[in-house]
């Protein structure tokens, strides 16, 4: 008589469908971008803005500060679907942090020159709800389509989960950043940083939940009790 | 030492030809095991079975790394089988099969490791409640303060469905017209709440 364990590798293997090979992570980060930078466009123009948007963003904005969120919307991106592959290291997980502290650290910059500029009214923090409202908005359902393509994550969900969050809140916050009034640079750090932690903590909730149908039934991660 | 009188050849060029010898099988063996993973991701179920039967020894030794019980690692192993089968298009034949499939095993190793601490550890909170048998009749079971405190120890939505469908032995739509909650959801969390207090209880699994 067989034991469980082949009696599980005999059913495994009986009527076993041809699969297609999952795309290498640069390809799933070329295409994830892609996505990103269309998804962000379609806001943008939804929300009726000027035609001279660009010219009139770079003029306003510091292009340093967009460099450095589109370095953390990539590198995320990128050791998302690198961990998501059970033979990659784990240290993948630290690529973006150099491009999060260069991210926090012009803004820091900014925060200073501002003081220099106005003073300590320079570190002003307004109510900015709509920026807040519109990194939360496009972030958390950017994450859900990252967590769809990252879905067979089954070793390591959360920080997949939460690298997927943080490459969507950073793409979010790229649009965010090119259409932003002129306001101090602590107050669109204060909130855009709120709204990407936000949109990080409910990216690793959500994959808490949507990447465990790749791990087996009675894993840790499983919804059973016990 | 005994090489040193006698001029035969010693255990040590033996060793160092077996260890080669054992190189060039792994090398073999890796190469195999990736030309048949590449054929199970277009279908053949043959070289997937094959592949499957070859790596159990493999799994057994990565899943008893971490696992000692033979029956947590058998279930370990099992975890492995059905991770990897659902995650088999994410294995890049460009690259070696040996680790990607070791990384598997050994995360659900840990899973189970942790899983197992943790069921340990409330069957310690829960020693004085070993008595009490799964098996006999509910209404005296229920008297017991042991079971009361399991019950207790339950997510709400499982307390209130055992309570109304099974303690007060409400129909299942009463206990869903009284909980507000649906009859599916009711059903599965009395479900439950009754695997949950199995196992607490120190029942079958």
């Amino acid at each position: 008589m067989k034991c469980p364990t082949e009696e599980l590798v005999s059913r495994l293997a009986c009527g076993l469908r041809p699969v297609r090979r999952l795309p290498s992570p640069l390809v799933l980060l070329v295409l994830w971008t892609v996505f990103c930078v269309a998804v962000v466009v379609l806001a943008l123009s939804a929300l009726g803005l000027r035609q001279h948007l660009l010219r009139d963003a770079m003029d306003r904005v510091d292009p340093l500060s967009v460099v450095a969120a589109a370095a953390v919307a990539l590198l995320s991106g990128l050791a998302a679907f690198q961990l998501a592959l059970p033979d990659r290291d784990r240290r993948w997980a630290l690529l973006p942090v150099a491009a999060v502290a260069g991210w926090l650290a012009v803004m820091g910059w900014g925060c200073a020159g501002d003081v220099a500029r106005l003073g300590w009214a320079g570190m002003s923090l307004g109510v900015d709800l709509g920026c807040l409202g519109f990194i939360v908005g496009l972030g958390v359902p950017l994450t859900l389509v990252i967590l769809w393509a990252t879905r067979h994550a089954a070793l390591r969900p959360l920080s997949v989960a939460a690298l997927g969050g943080l490459s969507a809140a950073a793409f979010a916050n790229i649009g965010m950043t090119l259409i932003h009034e002129e306001s101090a640079t602590a107050q669109v750090l204060f909130w855009h940083g709120l709204g990407m932690t936000l949109v990080v903590g409910v990216g690793t909730l959500l994959g808490r939940r949507l990447l465990q149908g790749a791990a087996p039934a009675d894993g840790p991660l499983s919804s059973r009790p016990g | 030492m005994s090489s040193a009188t006698f001029p035969l050849p010693g255990p040590l060029p033996g060793l160092a030809l077996r260890r080669v010898t054992d190189e060039a099988d792994r090398t073999a063996r890796d190469e195999r095991w990736a030309g048949w993973m590449q054929a199970a991701q277009q279908g053949d179920s043959r070289a997937y079975e094959q592949l499957l039967r070859e790596c159990l020894p493999l799994l057994r030794a990565i899943c008893r790394q971490r696992l000692r019980e033979p029956a947590e690692v058998e279930e370990a192993v099992q975890d492995t089988l059905l991770t990897l089968h659902r995650v088999r298009h994410t294995y890049d034949p460009s690259r070696p099969f040996r680790p990607w499939l070791a990384a598997i095993a050994d995360r659900r190793a840990l899973d189970r490791l942790r899983s197992l601490a943790r069921r340990r550890g409330r069957e310690a909170d829960l020693e004085a409640a070993e008595h009490v048998g799964v098996a006999g009749d509910a209404e005296a079971r229920l008297l017991s303060a042991d079971l009361r405190e399991a019950v207790r120890e339950l997510p709400a939505s499982q307390r209130t469905a055992l309570q109304l469908t099974k303690i007060e032995a409400m129909s299942l739509a009463e206990a869903s017209e009284r909980s507000r909650m649906s009859i599916g959801a009711l059903k599965v969390a009395t479900h439950r709440a009754v695997q949950s207090l199995r196992r607490k209880l120190g029942g079958e699994r």
